[in-house]
């Protein structure tokens, strides 16, 4: 075999640590290498110009580059040595740089890893076949899961460029946290005038399905043919019959119903629509509360039903949604301030998080937007603010930042003055950061025009005196204590993924940080891309982002599936099992470890033998490394490549038994 | 009538529908009994049973794949047939099972040991607790506890598992099985251990008697100790490729192996090939108390798991 | 941090692609640095680890070997991890009987976000085979010795 290698500098990052030419002299002993040399930059235009003149040049059968890491530039050298008319798979990459030279200083060690490395990877070309993608159609509808801001825009942007979209919504209505913003920053417009005609839009949009009330029970398959089961929850209301009117909430006699839109601020019917613009606007019962579900009493609802939609047996019901690819938008959840026992811990009812103060502020809430404290009813005089709230603290650990809780805090500050011209803002927090278009003005507007007065310093204690509370903290500027009297405290609470945000990465298969947040395939260059191929994200569930970032991040989700879905047939990655029937003895475990079903018996002369489903194998390997005999190989990582690389590290002296 | 002529009677009257019934009939000389394939009813008269059947016939099954079989078990025997079906190497209707209760088996190992030889025996008869041999002119008797196999002490199946036909009357005890042995060659610091495998992979012929009487090793011609693609071994006589071959062997037969002890009773140098299953089953049997070869719709634990391993602590890695 | 030039010793890691490798490559991008002995061999999925790809390696030389795939429940093909687990913990108990010190064979979980975890893993398992030296090889002195041995009559 005639191998090429190049060893790439890459600048100073892997030169700086690394006698790149002394590798490329090392590995060049191998036998099987026919040219070795170093280079600036493999990936540049000119580096990749240099591997296809030496692959011409030298008549080279593979190619080896030890450069960084193959989850980054694999399919970049893939496509330059296909350029130059070799088979794609017969290129191996070595990891000098994340793994050699920015974890070691020393330069010596470093080559003689850099050298293995490289070496091993030779090891492994001479066992590499060359390997053809086969093609597969794509079912091109998309599922979009969460209806908040991120998952509104997403699925609009598909359903525009003529997809079929399903939008799963795991509350009775789309609109998320968004929706129950009062104002947005920095402009301070109404959200609901800017999101309620997107969520009108979502509804009478022909190309979108819209479940409310559901949640993904499991997905099956793989890109462009996914199966996802979807669990619509009972609502104990036919929603095709339901027309909305609002009758059965007027007149229901169970009034202690959690009001879950209003943040607990307030109570709700039993049965509910859970705002005025609330999409689809329909009825639901939440049957812990409803008077017939638990006692079989009242009934007044179905009585009164112009339509007769109530349904007070309905059940779960499972749908099966096929599509293409899958966008997560499940947004965050609010940090659980309680757990701050300092700050009240939940037992003062006027410490209140910023979004309940959002619901009091918005003129369809519970106070219709006048300013009151949860426990008498009276107008604050003095409101506080403690930002931070679950946000840089590493003793709850939350050491990451919200990244939005200054301005909306700002903008909260900006809103009372304006409800209260008497009132006084207070705001403690430890740094503002307001790096976006318009933002720092705004929160300069907040302090110079709005009079809120800041202080930078943690709040150490908040306690009730009287029928008011002292709020204690640092002012680290002026360096000393200060307490402030207030009548109600704002706690701007800290974003963290959604509860059940990791339960759905484990079924969609895509990884998550230790905070729940989804991991990206690359943190600067594939954003919105997962490893899982044909799932993407948008909005906050891949990190706390805004209102514009998540409007981005959903129209970017958007096009990486329109542009998935502008082939009609994708190709799929050779890098399956396969079975040598010759080998294979019928015996089925391949079968039963496989975790796709991807694995069928078929007979072939009266025996026996497994057979892959070539589009449905993901090419983990298990079949593989349980398969007594080694019938089934999962190509491009066969039992002969990994022992040509382990044996490439470990040649031990041979000692025979005739010594 | 003895459970001999039952047991040919009961072969007989199966052998018109069956190609072939496996057992046992005497060997070369009194103390050696080697596999009878029996075709026909003259085949059945030359059947013999007694502690001197050591070989499990089951090694045989799956190169009779296709035929209608029948086969002659002890209950460590019928341990194999029950896993081989149970990994659907076999199918459960070509296969009649005669299956025999069993107190125990003889190692010729020991007998040579306490004979000083097994030249020239003319004669081998066992007597209650005695087995009486003479050989080279002089009779000897021995005691069966002192020339069991290893494997027989820790029995706990003495009846077959698994049988269309049963003759005889069950064995009611059942031993322990502790893994004593496995406890005393582990309690060898790794350097001892090390050098003893060592001097065994030595003596070590590469003749694969081990793997050749094992029943679970159904992979014939395409053993993967002789194969090129995958190449997992080199043909090189060194001490490090036999005991990755014994290694092969063991972890291949994780969660298979019977312990029907065949391996080690083929090993013409005497190496403890045992030894290597036992440790594998005594800690599957601890991680996910399983025991190959008991039932055949069993869901054989490294084909399966659990979310939650209770027993699998990963050591705070 | 790193031994010094000729007193590395060799480590061989088998990483998941899509959980530890990427862990290992979020390492290398926070400059985390880590000893160098450790060579790393990428495999598609933790349950793609055939234990005899352990034991190759130990029996051929290797002075520890370290195993890393994704988190239970959070494999990248769903499954394999868990295989894996139940596989790679019945080989680090079968090491107690072949004489080879059970701690040169660890096995872990570190996902993608995990650099800093990675880097403490590394140094970790570096310290501890580091602790264990070199792993005994088989010499022809050795060989000779067995012979003879074995030429003994027992």
């Amino acid at each position: 075999m005639k191998i090429g290698v190049f060893i790439c500098h890459c600048g100073s990052n892997i030169a700086g640590t690394v006698d790149v030419a002394k590798v490329a002299e090392e590995v060049g002993k191998l036998p099987d290498v026919a040219y070795s040399t170093d280079t600036m930059y493999a990936c540049s235009e000119p580096g990749q110009e240099g591997i296809i003149q030496a692959i011409k040049d030298h008549n080279l059968d593979g190619v080896v580059v030890a450069s960084c890491t193959p989850r980054m530039h694999e399919p970049t050298f893939r496509r330059t040595v296909e350029r130059a008319g070799l088979n794609r798979y017969m290129f191996e990459m070595a990891n000098i740089r994340e793994h050699v030279s920015w974890i070691g200083k020393d330069k010596e060690s470093n080559t003689q890893k850099a050298v293995d490395l490289a070496s091993i990877a030779v090891a492994k070309l001479t066992q590499d076949r060359p390997l053809i993608a086969k093609k597969f159609g794509v079912n091109k509808r998309v599922m979009v899961i969460g209806g908040g801001v991120a998952g509104i825009q997403a699925a609009l942007d598909c359903a525009d460029g003529g997809l079929e979209v399903v939008l799963v919504e795991k509350t009775a209505t789309i609109g998320g946290k968004m929706a129950k913003l009062d104002k947005t920053f920095p402009t301070v417009d109404c959200s609901s005038c800017i999101l309620g005609p997107k969520m009108v839009d979502v509804a009478q949009h022909p190309n979108i399905t819209l479940y409310a009330n559901a949640e993904v029970d499991s997905v099956k398959g793989y890109v462009g043919n996914f199966e996802v089961a979807v669990k619509k929850k009972a609502t104990y209301v036919d929603w095709t019959a339901c027309t909305g009117c609002g009758l059965c909430t007027e007149k229901c006699p169970s009034k202690k119903a959690t009001d879950y839109f209003n943040e607990k601020i307030a109570t709700t019917t039993a049965i509910s629509i859970a705002f005025p613009q609330a999409i689809p606007k329909k009825a639901s019962i939440d049957p812990e509360y409803c008077i017939k579900i638990t006692k079989d009493k009242c009934g007044v609802c179905e009585k009164l039903c112009p339509t007769k939609a109530i349904r007070y047996d309905m059940q779960d019901e499972t749908v099966i949604e096929p599509v293409g690819a899958i966008i997560a938008a499940t947004g965050y959840d609010l940090f659980d301030y309680t757990r701050y026992g300092e700050y009240g811990g939940g037992r003062y009812p006027d410490v209140i998080t910023s979004l309940q103060y959002e619901r009091i502020l918005s003129a369809s809430g519970p106070m219709a937007g006048h300013i009151k404290r949860p426990s008498d009813g009276k107008e604050p005089k003095n409101v506080v603010f403690v930002q931070c709230v679950g946000s840089r603290d590493k003793s709850v650990d939350r050491p990451y930042c919200s990244g939005f809780c200054c301005m909306y805090t700002a903008k909260q500050a900006i809103q009372t003055k304006d409800h209260l011209p008497d009132s006084q803002t207070y705001v403690f927090y430890m740094d503002i950061r307001a790096p976006g278009k318009m933002y720092d003005e705004f929160t300069r507007r907040a302090m110079e025009e709005y009079g809120a007065r800041y202080i930078r310093g943690r709040v150490a204690m908040i306690y009730p005196k009287g029928d008011k509370y002292i709020v204690r903290g640092a002012d680290t500027l002026a360096g000393t204590q200060v307490e402030v009297e207030a009548d109600l405290v704002v706690l701007a609470v800290g974003a963290e993924a959604a509860k059940g945000a990791s339960n759905l990465a484990e079924k969609l298969r895509i990884s998550y940080d230790k905070y729940g947040f989804y991991m990206e395939s690359h943190v600067k260059l594939r954003p919105v891309e997962t490893n899982t191929a044909g799932v993407f994200l948008a909005g906050s569930c891949q990190g706390p982002k805004d209102i514009p970032s998540s409007v981005a991040q959903g129209s970017a989700a958007a096009s990486k599936v329109l542009g998935l879905f502008s082939k009609d047939e994708l190709e799929s990655d050779p890098q399956v099992a396969s079975v040598d029937i010759k080998r294979c003895v019928g015996c089925g475990k391949c079968i039963e470890t496989c975790p796709f079903g991807a694995i069928e018996e078929t007979d072939f002369r009266g025996e026996p033998k497994a057979n892959v489903i070539e589009t449905v194998c993901q090419g983990c390997g298990v079949c593989t490394s349980t398969c007594p005999q080694g019938a089934i190989q999962l190509q491009h990582f066969t039992d002969n490549q990994i022992l040509a690389e382990v044996n490439a590290l470990c040649q031990q002296p041979l000692v025979t038994s005739f010594e | 009538m003895e459970l001999l002529d039952q047991l040919k009677e009961k072969i007989k009257e199966r052998l018109p529908e069956l190609d072939v019934v496996i057992g046992w009939e005497q060997g070369f000389d009194p103390l050696h009994a080697t596999p009878l394939f029996m075709r026909t009813e003259e085949d059945v008269d030359r059947l013999v049973f007694s502690p001197l059947c050591v070989h499990n016939l089951a090694s045989h099954l799956t190169g009779l794949k296709g035929k209608k079989v029948g086969i002659v078990v002890k209950g460590c025997d019928s341990r194999s047939v029950v896993e081989l079906l149970q990994e659907k190497l076999l199918v459960r209707e070509d296969v009649t099972v005669f299956g025999l209760p069993c107190t125990g088996v003889v190692s010729l190992k020991k007998i040579k040991h306490a004979l000083g030889g097994l030249d020239k025996v003319a004669s081998a008869e066992f007597n209650g607790n005695e087995l009486k041999v003479s050989a080279a002119g002089a009779a000897r008797v021995l005691p069966l506890n002192e020339i069991a196999a290893d494997k027989c002490g820790r029995c706990q199946y003495h009846n077959a598992l698994l049988s269309d036909v049963f003759v005889g009357a069950p064995v009611e005890a059942a031993a322990e099985d502790n893994y004593a042995d496995v406890e005393a060659f582990q309690a060898k610091s790794p350097q001892e251990q090390a050098a003893y495998w060592r001097d065994a992979m030595q003596r070590c012929l590469r003749c694969y008697a081990c793997r050749n009487a094992c029943p679970m090793c159904v992979c014939r011609d395409h053993c993967v100790a002789q194969s090129r693609e995958p190449h997992w071994m080199t043909q090189q006589d060194t001490v490090q490729e036999k005991w990755f071959f014994q290694m092969i062997h063991a972890l291949h037969l994780a969660g298979r192996c019977t312990e029907c002890g065949e391996c080690e009773r083929a090993c013409p140098v005497g190496i403890p090939l045992l030894l290597l299953k036992r440790k594998i089953n005594k800690e599957i049997k601890e991680l996910f108390d399983y025991q190959a070869g008991t039932k055949i719709d069993a869901t054989p634990p490294l084909l399966s798991f659990k979310v939650e391993e209770e027993n699998i602590n990963e050591r705070g890695w | 941090m790193s031994a010094a030039p000729g007193n590395e010793l060799r480590i061989i890691g088998f990483l998941c692609n899509w959980c530890s490798y990427g862990g290992a490559d979020t390492a290398g991008v926070g400059r985390m640095t880590q000893p160098t002995d450790l060579r790393i061999i990428r495999v598609p999925c933790s349950g793609r680890i055939d234990p005899l790809f352990v034991l190759k390696a130990l029996v051929n030389g290797a002075d520890g070997v370290l195993v890393s795939g994704c988190h239970p429940r959070d494999c990248h093909y769903a499954e394999g991890n868990f295989y894996a687990r139940r596989r790679l913990e019945v080989l680090k108990r079968f090491l107690q009987v072949l004489g080879i010190d059970e701690r040169r064979f660890e096995y872990t979980w570190v996902s993608a976000s995990e650099g800093q975890r990675w880097q403490e893993v590394v140094q970790k398992f570096t310290e501890r085979i580091h602790e264990l030296g070199p792993a005994p090889k088989i010499t022809p002195d050795q060989m000779a010795m067995a012979e003879t041995m074995a030429a003994q009559p027992r």
